[in-house]
């Protein structure tokens, strides 16, 4: 049996408790498919082996408590950490740059963060707490994006009961391509960018282009 | 147009190179994932019955399956009330059996459970715990 197998089975014989466990600990940054737990779990709730309410509730819990300890470790350990960090080795206005971007967007990032491309949640709570986004913020973006996350699988498991494992291996790909598709435009875009910026460099026809200036 | 790209690819940098390099990177990825997707999506499509794993219950093999759950309990000589909730490979290995032998008594159960075989019968009231039974 795989890691994946072990913690079905885990789940089929604990139930709730098992559930809570994996959900808080992948919501921390343990790589654990909790997306596939949470379709299992919808499942079993069409069984009659598990009861909806109870799963929606444990599993929210689960996810906001794991999400705060990722946040509150990066707010208290984290940024005096990568201050130290940026003294000794530069790069402080970089990570200035990047807690403004962290700080400025902030809210979407989190909530999308937290359904829709589920890898990229830790990162998330770490670099929220590391640029001292407002708490309260913190919490309701994540409050939402969990709950959304849950009822989503759950339903997804509820209503294709039959099919765990198909829809596993489905929307499993599924994330990754989400994810690739937005790494691929940021990288694209950026690599727009910097040829229209030569572009206009030589239509301005400096007399040295290597001075020209450039965007990355 | 095309010699305009020419001479800007060539004033790149190692930074540049690079972001190209990890766009190919994550394009290719991207595009391998997406193909997978679509090829599960497809077999998923011509394909109702999961394989039967080691982490699945009886109750869920009989849902997945659309059988009624008391003919694979009594398959395997498990009592069918109240539902057996252990993963196949705990039975298994109570049963000294191996996982394909009790997959193999699943498939063949699911078999004559369903069209063309006629409907299994109703359930008997009560089983006496077998080999292997929960407590």
């Amino acid at each position: 049996m795989n890691l994946t197998d072990h913690l079905l089975a885990a789940l089929l014989l604990y139930g709730l408790p098992a559930l809570f466990g994996m959900t808080m600990i992948a919501a921390i940054g343990a790589p654990l498919p909790t997306s596939l737990m949470l379709v299992a779990a919808g499942s079993f709730v069409k069984q009659g082996e598990m009861t909806l309410w109870q799963v929606i509730i444990v599993t929210s819990t689960a996810a906001v408590l794991g999400d705060q300890i990722g946040y509150g470790l990066a707010r208290w350990g984290g940024r005096s950490l990568v201050a130290r960090i940026g003294r000794k080795i530069g790069g402080e206005a970089k990570i200035r740059k990047t807690v403004a971007l962290a700080k400025r967007w902030g809210g979407p990032g989190i909530f999308f963060s937290r359904w829709l491309v589920t890898s990229m949640g830790p990162w998330l709570n770490v670099t929220s707490g590391i640029a001292e986004y407002p708490w309260r913020r913190f919490i309701l973006w994540d409050v939402l994006g969990d709950v959304l996350w849950v009822v989503l699988n759950v339903m997804l498991g509820y209503i294709f009961s039959d099919r765990v494992q198909a829809i596993a291996e489905v929307f499993g790909n599924l994330a990754w391509v989400i994810l690739g598709i937005i790494v691929a435009v940021i990288l694209g875009w950026k690599i727009i960018q910097y040829l229209r910026s030569q572009e206009s460099v030589t239509k301005n026809d400096l007399p040295n282009r290597d001075q020209a200036s450039r965007p990355w | 147009m095309k010699s305009n790209i020419r001479s800007t690819v060539k004033t790149f940098r190692w930074q540049q190179w690079l972001v190209v390099a990890m766009f190919l990177l994550v394009a290719g990825f991207t595009a391998f994932k997406a193909v997978h997707m679509a090829r599960k999506v497809i077999y998923w499509q011509t394909h109702r019955d999961e394989p039967i794993h080691g982490w699945m219950s009886v109750g869920y093999v009989a849902h997945s399956y659309r059988v009624p759950p008391y003919v694979l309990y009594l398959a395997l000589g498990l009592p069918h009330k109240p539902p057996d909730k252990r993963p196949l490979r705990e039975i298994a290995k109570i049963q000294h059996r191996s996982m394909d032998e009790i997959s193999a008594v699943l498939q063949n159960t699911i078999i004559h459970a369903r069209p063309p075989y006629p409907p299994p019968p109703t359930p008997p009231p009560d089983q006496s715990p077998a080999q292997g039974a929960s407590p």
